[in-house]
């Protein structure tokens, strides 16, 4: 028997590629091992099914963001700021980089005063902390505090500014890397388990659905709930599509009609939630008077969060939608809400800061924006946001603490009917993780304007992990409808990616468009944030210059992508073209041998059922490149019975 | 002792009793005819193993006849040891266990199918679905890792045919939902998605629309399922 013969380049690649297939699985197993929470989340999808473990995955997901994004923060803007600002280097100079803006006439710009009143009741400490102002304002906290600090010292230069805008930029592009890896993912899991063979579904389900692996109670009947769910919901999304494909012309028209009706009430129900969201936002930078006007948007938010999707249920009711596309619907509603109630109130704190976009009527003459009531703009949106993000825990704590365990204790201990009906609390995955969503996207929004931020939002996802986790365990019951995960995660991945496109969208209209504010922050002295790259960039050394020009030029970058992205695909499909061609070279020189019959060669070791010419006696040519990877071939155990 | 033989067996069906063609591949058995029935009545004649452990050369004649390691059958003979009775523990050749005391193996305690699992394993003339060792050693030898795809869909027929007539009408099919979707009231298909369902499977799998599904065309549908082989697996 002859081996089948090599090149020993090819050799020394498929050695490379199998060792690298080897570490990478070596890798993933230990990344494993040391993921985050990892017993916990399997105990939960033991226990209440794969939708409800996805929930905990995706908020896992979003706390090792938020912590990465924060130690990207601290490590490059926090730390020099605290640095520099305790520690004087001999030879620094905090002079800004080129005096951009001409500062005379301009005192109306320069009245910021954070510092609090000499004496101050203790209350007020606590009132601070909640809306962020008074000793909180002028801290590491908001964007107010940073100073444009340029230092240069012996042979080391560190320029503020440039890292603070440096920082926000590469903070977004590495979520937005981290999301698109996350949810390719998903899709991959999702498009293998799309194999779907449609003409034999039921009996498939029905005969092979069973899992005799499953030990324990609770097992057997999550799946045996699955199943139950599973066979209902095709039934009934059958049972729907033949009466629809059964009514009568007039019936149709009439369905349909009456279905753009309840499509129009529930906008105008949503366009309602944002009037308000709008009405209470603007009224609330008018007059900062008391505690529950400073936090009128986000009550307002979430009062509309809460109500609007469940008179949007009540409606779908009557829409009568196959279940598949009702539960679509109503996700896509409750996506709409927020996402776009969160950009509405942004698009008010824009409208304030800048007159309603004509920068240069009203207020907004001398400095380019609202100075009479924002004279640290910034400050003011970081503010903002915070309220929202502190608001959005103090709601979720209070729901667990006065809704879901009361409701507990009322449904195990009172054994009345209509509270029996009601019946112990069900973990909606769609809502809580669209809250998660939503939480983040306010992050988003904020971290430019508010650095400590993002670790506010991990020490707030962290608590609730815990919270959302006790809270499962011991006052909810297992749901009747499990939710199917695979689709529904790139979904919410997708939702994700949107949110972050909306924080984006602030960040360039504030990087490059608002005038920064005269007075506080470290671009009080450009004319807009962006500048400061340019600037910078200027005062390299020209070599310096040319070499960026180039390595940013469309034939150097362009060429170096593709070559990345090609090295970084699956390195069997370099193999396989390898193969090939060396095949094909080698067909070219030997002559062709007479091809070998059936019948002579009855003993040759079959590799799963498929003959395998390779160990063919005498034949040297290697046709068979996928003679080196036996998992390529197919699984042997199943044979088609010819009837 | 008659031992029933089942590995390299081709099941065929022939009417309503099951016969079994063998062909020996091992060269132990001196046996002049390689034809052997894979399912024999039991007799009640025990041989040799009197101690509670395992002789060697009956261990791997087990392994030969079966699809498990020696491994496998050693933790089965364990296993098997602690159901029976403290007298009964000597002679584990012929003892029975009650179908009661088998439905306590973790196992098989929690598996909606466990009754009909047993009552089809069983070669007791009694129909009580009590197991000796070998008929034990047969339940896990279907459901292990190594039985091909025609014992696993063989034996997947036989257990959802809950009135034994060969094959799966009506009422097997409902039984069968009923015992996937749980036995409670609440966890039931109403009578009219049931009658649904059951047209549907007919509609797909019922290939000569007689009304029952056979076994071939059960292997037909079973065929098409990539992980039917690695879900219809029980390990101790």
């Amino acid at each position: 028997m002859k081996v089948p013969v090599v090149t020993r380049w090819g050799s020394w690649r498929i050695h490379q590629s199998k060792a690298f297939r080897r570490f990478r699985e070596d890798a993933k197993d230990v990344l494993a091992k040391l993921a985050l929470w990892r017993k916990t989340i399997h105990k939960i999808g033991g226990h209440f099914g794969g939708g409800v473990q996805s929930y905990f995955l995706f908020l896992r997901f979003l706390v090792i963001l938020n912590l990465l994004s924060f130690l990207l923060m601290a490590s490059f803007v926090i730390i020099p700021s605290i640095v520099f600002n305790t520690v004087s280097f001999s030879g620094s100079s905090s002079i800004d980089s080129l005096p951009s803006v001409n500062m005379t006439g301009k005192e109306e710009c320069l009245r910021y005063d954070p510092n609090p009143e000499a004496l101050t009741v203790f209350y007020t400490y606590f009132l601070d902390l909640l809306s962020g102002t008074g000793f909180m304002e002028y801290s590491y906290m908001f964007y107010g505090f940073y100073n444009n600090t340029l230092v240069i010292s012996s042979g080391f230069s560190y320029n503020i500014p440039l890292a603070y805008l440096l920082t926000a930029a590469f903070y977004f592009l590495f979520c937005l890397a981290c999301i698109i890896v996350r949810s390719v993912r998903c899709s991959h899991r999702l498009q293998l388990k799309h194999t779907v063979l449609v003409p034999s579904g039921y009996s498939m389900l029905i005969f092979t659905g069973w899992d005799y692996g499953l030990q324990g109670e609770r097992a057997t009947q999550l799946k045996q709930n699955n199943l139950l769910y599973q066979l209902q919901v095709d039934l009934e999304e059958e049972r729907i599509k033949q009466k629809a494909a059964s009514l009568t012309l007039t019936q149709t028209v009439g369905l349909y009609s009456f279905r753009i009706f309840l499509h129009l009430v529930v906008l105008a129900m949503i366009v309602g939630a944002f009037f308000g969201i709008a009405a209470a936002t603007q009224f609330s930078q008018v007059s900062i008077v008391g505690l529950l006007l400073e936090y009128l948007p986000s009550i307002v938010m979430t009062t509309s969060n809460f109500v609007v999707p469940f008179m949007c249920d009540q409606v779908a009711r009557f829409e009568k939608y196959s279940p598949s596309v009702t539960i679509i619907l109503a996700l896509l509603r409750a996506v709409i809400l927020r996402l776009v109630s969160l950009a509405v109130l942004l698009y008010s704190l824009w409208k304030q800061i800048t007159c309603d976009g004509d920068v240069n009527t009203g207020k907004c003459t001398p400095c380019s924006y609202n100075s009479e009531q924002y004279q640290c703009w910034e400050t003011r949106v970081g503010q903002e946001m915070y309220k929202l993000t502190l608001f959005d825990f103090l709601i979720t704590i209070a729901m667990l603490v006065l809704v879901e365990f009361p409701r507990r204790f009322v449904v195990d201990n009172c054994s009345c009917k209509l509270v029996q009906w009601v019946g112990r609390q069900e973990f909606l995955v769609p809502s809580n993780i669209l809250a998660l969503v939503y939480g983040q996207t306010v992050v988003w929004a904020g971290a430019l304007f508010c650095p400590l931020l993002p670790i506010i939002n991990t020490i707030k996802f962290i608590i609730i992990f815990y919270c959302k986790k006790g809270t499962l365990f011991q006052n909810c019951r297992p749901a009747l409808r499990t939710f199917r995960s695979t689709s529904s995660n790139f979904f919410f991945f997708l939702v994700l990616l949107i949110g972050l496109m909306l924080a984006s969208v602030v960040l360039i209209y504030s990087v490059a468009i608002i005038h920064p504010s005269y007075d506080c922050g470290p671009f009080r002295f450009s004319e807009t944030m962006w500048l400061v790259v340019p600037n910078t960039f200027h005062s390299l050394s020209n070599t310096t210059q040319e070499f960026l020009f180039y390595a940013g030029s469309q034939a150097f970058s362009i060429p170096l992508f593709i070559f990345s992205w090609s090295e970084g695909r699956d390195k069997q499909f370099l193999v396989k073209q390898i193969k090939e061609i060396a095949a094909l070279s080698k067909e070219e020189q030997e002559p062709q041998q007479p091809p070998r019959s059936q019948a002579q060669w009855n003993g040759a070791p079959h590799w799963g059922g498929q003959h395998n010419p390779a160990f063919d006696p005498d034949t040297g040519m290697m046709t068979q490149p996928r003679a080196f990877f036996p998992d390529e071939f197919e699984n042997p155990g199943l044979h088609y019975r010819e009837e | 002792m008659q031992i029933r033989l089942y590995r390299n067996c081709q099941v065929e069906q022939e009417g309503e009793v099951w016969f079994a063609l063998v062909k020996f591949v091992s060269a132990r058995n001196k046996d002049e005819s390689n034809q052997r029935l894979c399912r024999t009545n039991r007799t009640n004649n025990t041989m040799g193993a009197t101690a509670s452990k395992l002789p060697k050369d009956q261990l791997s004649e087990y392994q030969e006849l079966t699809f498990l390691t020696k491994q496998e059958i050693l933790l089965a003979h364990k296993r098997f040891n602690e159901l029976l009775e403290r007298e009964d523990r000597q002679q584990i050749g012929g003892s029975r266990v009650p179908m009661n005391k088998i439905l306590t193996l973790p196992e098989l305690k929690s598996n909606p199918f466990r009754r009909r699992i047993c009552q089809v394993f069983s070669t007791s003339d009694l129909r009580d679905g009590s197991l000796s060792f070998e008929d034990f050693l047969d339940l896990l030898s279907a459901f292990s890792d190594s039985a091909t795809l025609e014992i696993k869909s063989h034996y997947a027929f036989r257990i959802f045919d809950f009135d034994d007539d060969g094959t799966l009408d009506t009422g097997d099919l409902e039984k069968l939902v009923n015992c996937l979707t749980g036995e409670m009231d609440n966890t039931r298909l109403t009578s009219e998605e049931m009658k649904q369902l059951i047209n549907n499977i007919l509609e797909e799998s019922d290939i000569d629309k007689d009304g029952t599904v056979n076994l071939s065309e059960f292997q037909h549908v079973i065929s098409r399922s990539p992980d039917f082989v690695s879900s219809f697996k029980i390990v101790l």
